[in-house]
């Protein structure tokens, strides 16, 4: 007794001596100057920090391989290509945290100079009035855009200002296994390309056991409200009235137009018919199902592709195609919506360090960082020179399937539906489209009934949004 | 043995007895007495958990823009949108079918843990320990390991349900089988925790107790009931409380697994102010929503030491 | 003691042994897949039928996950943060705990009913206003900004009441006659009979910080001053989402906490005797 009294004592004593010391001196490193705070030493520990070089926090939401490796290694090559400028990266978290920790740092000035931001944050970033559009930098040293992507561009481009720079970007491509089609019966080399011809495939390429029950789905989409956006702009439909928000600000959501009840009724129609499967929301579920050989054909970013191709060697051979579309005139007059993220400078932070924010940004637009870029991630090189880079030549060849994605993108027309939509309450829209096709999934709602409701929600969203934004 | 009730009313009436300027003097040197014991943990919860709480409901009487600046006074209006939206009783459903399902569940489990681990037998404290082990695992960590052990493929729960002959579930992809499938991860993630505690509350009950129920040939359930449940009832008492507070603010294990899915099956009140706060900016809409959590989880906890904290026994 | 007595022992305790050790299976079963699956490889992770047991001991994906995250220096980050909140809580939550058992002031119902109505605040409600705070004090990127907010703990005060007042009053009159402080009653004989309780708090208070997500991800930026479950997310790559991987860094994360665990387990809540409550 005596002697656990003595014990818990002076493990209290100790306690709260630890306690008063860490109350009186904090154990952080050196107090961050008020005005570097936000990227105040995310420390790249190979680098010094050269005397007086202006130092710029970079915030971005890459994991992984690219965020964990990539991601500082462009860091640190901009830093060692000059010495006037100092970039610090700091990961923070999804893209969804990222936005959400700039709305709070926001309200207190704890912000970085460069934010990389997934595509649909741009209408609310450009209403927000909190960056310096990039097309003010161009304009300021007359910048050669003419070798870059029109298309990739063009998403970023607001009331005809380039508001932020594309950096990671990417379309969605129809991914199939080779081997079960060649088991089908069905031209390993040619992917299913209008809606009729992959239900027709799905049907063909699912396996029953004796009992009826399925083995194999022919295919599988992942619940997901971007998947919608790109089936509804290859049928040639808007989102969002005012010319999906780019004319003006938008006031409507017209996705439960005929085009948009087509995807659905086309995905339901399959999904009854017991050739397409449902592995929920996480998009790596169906992967890992594709993977798994449990399905033959699924939809997913380009971005995917790589992990798709070393996960399926030595399984089965991996085949890719552009997205399905309602008929073959859409291949001509229609295409997909750019997707991914920007870089976005914002002008709560010195001129100076704004100056390095774009200096980064160009760097990291060069063809060399492209071609990187471009073959550790998989995304697109967003310049056409970022192709004739020798890495990326040879990344090619070692990747033929990643052409199909190349294709896609250069043969879409360049017009308010591939542009895409411009809406500040995107997230709410994704949300409640995808509440939408589980609805109609599940059988509680026909697809038009299920869109309309969508669509009332999303446009009351979009009316609530105006009100706070004073449109 | 005292029952808390006992316990409150004799000090009441010790206190009431004597008024002159003597007692009140005492009464006033105990209240301040109790106060310095207290004011540590007033002051962090002033700062960090009061002045926030008013913080927030000022918030939501105003409209705000999409990063949370206030642009208008809107009085009590969110409250009545609120009450008006069918999506917010369909959370409000959700979460109280949530608790129904993980509470009761957890308790019960746990005390046939803490039982089991409070045999005396060899080598009984590795299984102690295994029964306790979730306590150390997140939230997070439970749902991405569940998230691949649900995969309505390849998931080790269908293939093992597949073994016995049944058909595969939907688990996470149902509408039906969503909310108990996240359920399931709650009530396995609070095992260690109840477990735990009850073992530690077990403990703490004299051995004589037993062994005099023994000699007067009490069985095993009667020792149970007579012994262990009144003399565990504190711990019991604690663990309802604190699980219910838990399941009513369980957040993590949905948006990891489910995101509110499938049609809003699994769109507790929790999750759903965090879609309107953090992903919808709907700042004061969500403000007014945690308001009113705040005030049910508060009648709840208040029902529970009105009715039930009469019936635990101390001492 | 009979033949048949010995027997029936025998037989009982190995139905009991047999019942635990089912039990024990069904609990640790998803631990255990979370190990299987961090040393499975790139094919083998989507595979189907779903292995039960790794086939080898494959290492890669631990030597991934450090490569992409700077696991060890969070490591160090969070044991740091979750020690010191662990020891203000203890101290706190005594403290208060104490005031509500033994101490019969007038409006205790009421205080402790404001203490618990901390857990009823939704977290969305005060992480803001907290943020805006922490940062107006220049308590970003430190540990008191980690760790200050979290300095007091109403589960904490409810657990460690909870055992106070199991503890007979008896004990207290006696030590006010001997003329002993209230401070000392606390620290003399209180605390050491509430030794499993607060082995309990420390261990859950630690962990529950360990846990940690959203609020470090919010009040750091400083790779230097990060902690571990921003270590995890830093693994989970949307589009490259990588199980195996995401499960070897969750394994190395779980480690320490299970070390603390164990040591936590065998130190304080076996380490009480049944007796002790005779003092």
């Amino acid at each position: 007794m005596r002697k656990q009294v003595s014990v818990i004592l002076s493990l209290l004593i100790v306690l709260s001596m630890v306690l008063s010391a860490c109350t009186a001196a904090p154990v952080a490193p050196a107090a961050p100057a008020p005005d570097s705070a936000a990227g105040d030493a995310a420390d790249t520990a190979t680098q010094e920090v050269p005397a007086g070089a202006t130092r710029v926090a970079f915030w971005h939401s890459m994991a992984g391989d690219i965020g964990g490796k990539s991601i500082p290694k462009l860091a640190d090559d901009f830093n060692a290509s000059q010495s006037t400028c100092f970039v610090e990266p700091t990961y923070q978290g999804s893209y969804d945290d990222s936005l959400n920790k700039l709305r709070a740092g926001l309200q207190s000035n704890d912000i970085p100079a460069v934010v990389q931001l997934f595509d649909i944050a741009t209408r609310l970033m450009v209403d927000l009035d909190v960056a310096t559009p990039v097309q003010d930098f161009m304009d300021a040293e007359d910048f050669d855009t003419s070798d870059f992507e029109p298309n990739v561009l063009a998403y970023y481009t607001v009331d005809g200002k380039q508001y932020s720079m594309p950096f990671n970007t990417s379309t969605p491509l129809l991914y199939y296994n080779k081997d079960m089609f060649a088991a089908a019966g069905l031209d390993p080399e040619v992917a299913p390309r209008t809606f009729d011809e992959v239900a027709d495939y799905a049907a063909k390429l699912t396996q029953r056991d004796a009992s009826g029950n399925v083995t194999v789905s022919g295919g599988a989409f992942a619940i997901y409200g971007w998947f919608v956006e790109q089936l509804l702009a290859v049928s040639g439909g808007y989102y969002v009235d005012n010319g999906n928000g780019r004319d003006g600000a938008a006031t409507q959501a017209l996705f439960n137009s005929p085009e948009g009840v087509r995807v659905l009724e086309w995905w339901k129609e399959m999904y009854d018919a017991g050739s397409f499967g449902n592995y929920g929301r996480t998009t790596v579920d169906t992967r890992n199902a594709f993977l798994a050989g449990q399905t033959a054909m699924f939809i997913d970013s380009t971005a995917v592709l790589r992990g798709m191709i070393d996960g399926s060697a030595g399984k089965f051979e991996l085949g890719t195609g552009w997205l399905p579309r309602p008929d073959e005139s859409a291949f001509e007059n229609a295409g997909t919506i750019i997707g991914g993220a920007s870089l976005w400078i914002l002008n709560g932070r010195p001129a100076e360090e704004q100056t390095c924010a774009w200096e980064f940004i160009k760097f990291l637009a060069e063809p060399a960082q492209q071609a990187y870029w471009h073959t550790v991630s998989g995304y697109f090189p967003i310049r056409l020179a970022g192709y004739e880079e020798p890495l990326a030549v040879e990344w090619r060849a070692k990747y033929p399937q990643f052409g199909t994605a190349v294709d896609q993108l250069h043969a879409a027309p360049n017009n308010r539906v591939t542009q895409g939509a411009l809406i500040g309450v995107f997230p709410t829209a994704r949300q409640t489209v995808e509440t939408a096709i589980e609805e109609v999934l599940a059988g509680q709602s026909t697809p038009q009934q299920a869109l309309d409701n969508a669509a009332a929600t999303v446009t009351q969203a979009i009316a609530d949004y105006n009100v706070t934004m004073g449109k | 043995m005292v029952t808390n009730d006992q316990r409150l009313a004799s000090q009441k009436s010790s206190r009431r007895t004597p008024s002159s300027s003597r007692a009140r003097w005492r009464e006033m040197k105990k209240f301040l007495l109790a106060l310095a014991y207290l004011s540590p943990s007033l002051l962090i919860f002033l700062a960090f958990v009061f002045i926030p709480l008013i913080r927030s409901f000022i918030l939501s009487t105003q409209l705000t823009d999409p990063i949370g600046r206030p642009v208008a006074f809107v009085g009590l209006t969110q409250y009545q949108r609120l009450l008006q939206n069918p999506q917010f009783l369909n959370s409000l459903q959700r979460t109280l079918l949530f608790v129904l399902y993980t509470v009761p569940t957890t308790l019960v489990i746990a005390l046939g843990l803490a039982l089991l681990g409070n045999l005396r037998l060899r080598r009984i404290s590795i299984f102690r320990m295994i029964f306790s082990l979730t306590i150390a695992v997140s939230a997070a960590t439970a749902s991405l390991i569940f998230l691949y052990l649900f995969h309505p493929a390849l998931g080790m729960l269908n293939y093992l349900l597949g073994l016995v002959g049944i058909p595969s579930i939907g688990w996470l992809t149902d509408v039906r089988t969503a909310l108990p499938s996240v359920a399931l991860v709650t009530v396995w993630l609070q095992l260690g925790l109840n477990t735990v505690i009850l073992l530690a509350g077990m403990q703490g009950i004299p051995e004589e107790l037993y062994e005099s129920a023994m000699i007067d040939g009490a069985s095993g359930p009667a020792r149970f009931r007579h012994i262990t449940l009144p003399l565990l009832s504190p711990t019991i008492f604690f663990l309802l409380v604190v699980d219910l507070l838990a399941a009513f603010q369980a957040f993590t294990q949905f948006h990891v697994l489910t995101k509110g899915g499938p049609i809003n099956s699994t769109n507790v009140l929790v999750f759903s102010i965090y879609r309107e706060f953090y992903f919808n900016g709907q700042y004061s809409y969500a403000a007014a929503q945690s308001i009113v959590l705040f005030f049910i989880m508060l009648v709840v906890t208040i029902i529970q030491f009105g009715v039930i904290e009469r019936r635990v026994v101390y001492e | 003691m009979s033949l048949d007595a010995r027997w029936q022992r025998i037989l009982t305790n190995t139905a009991l042994y047999l019942l635990l050790t089912i039990v024990a299976v069904i609990v640790i079963f998803p631990l255990w897949s979370a190990l299987t699956i961090s040393m499975l490889s790139e094919t083998e992770v989507a595979s189907y039928p779903p292995l039960l047991a790794p086939t080898s001991l494959y290492l890669t994906n631990f030597v991934r996950a450090l490569e992409q995250a700077p696991l060890l220096r969070y490591l160090f980050n969070s044991i740091v943060q979750s020690t010191l909140v662990m020891a203000g809580q203890l101290i706190t939550a005594s403290l208060a705990a104490y005031a509500f058992a033994f101490i019969d002031f007038k409006g205790r119902n009421l205080m402790f009913l404001v203490f618990l109505s901390t857990l009823m605040i939704p977290w969305e409600a005060t992480i803001i206003p907290n943020y805006l705070t922490v940062r107006s004090l220049g308590w970003t990127d430190t540990y008191m900004g980690l760790t200050v907010p979290f300095l007091a703990t109403a589960f904490g005060t409810f657990l460690l009441r909870q055992f106070f007042l199991t503890i007979p009053r008896e004990l207290q009159d006696a030590a006010t006659i001997d003329g002993c402080g209230s401070l000392r009653f606390l620290t003399a004989i209180v605390l050491p009979l509430a030794r499993p309780a607060l082995g309990t708090l420390a261990v859950y208070s630690f962990l529950q910080t360990y846990n940690q997500y959203l609020w470090p991800l919010l009040i750091t930026n400083d790779q230097q001053m990060r902690t571990v479950q921003i270590g995890i997310t830093l693994l989970q790559d949307e589009e490259r989402f990588a199980f195996n991987v995401v499960m070897a860094g969750v394994v190395l994360v779980l480690l320490p906490t299970f070390a603390l665990f164990i040591v936590g387990n065998r130190q304080l809540i076996r380490g009480l005797t049944a007796g002790a409550v005779k003092g």
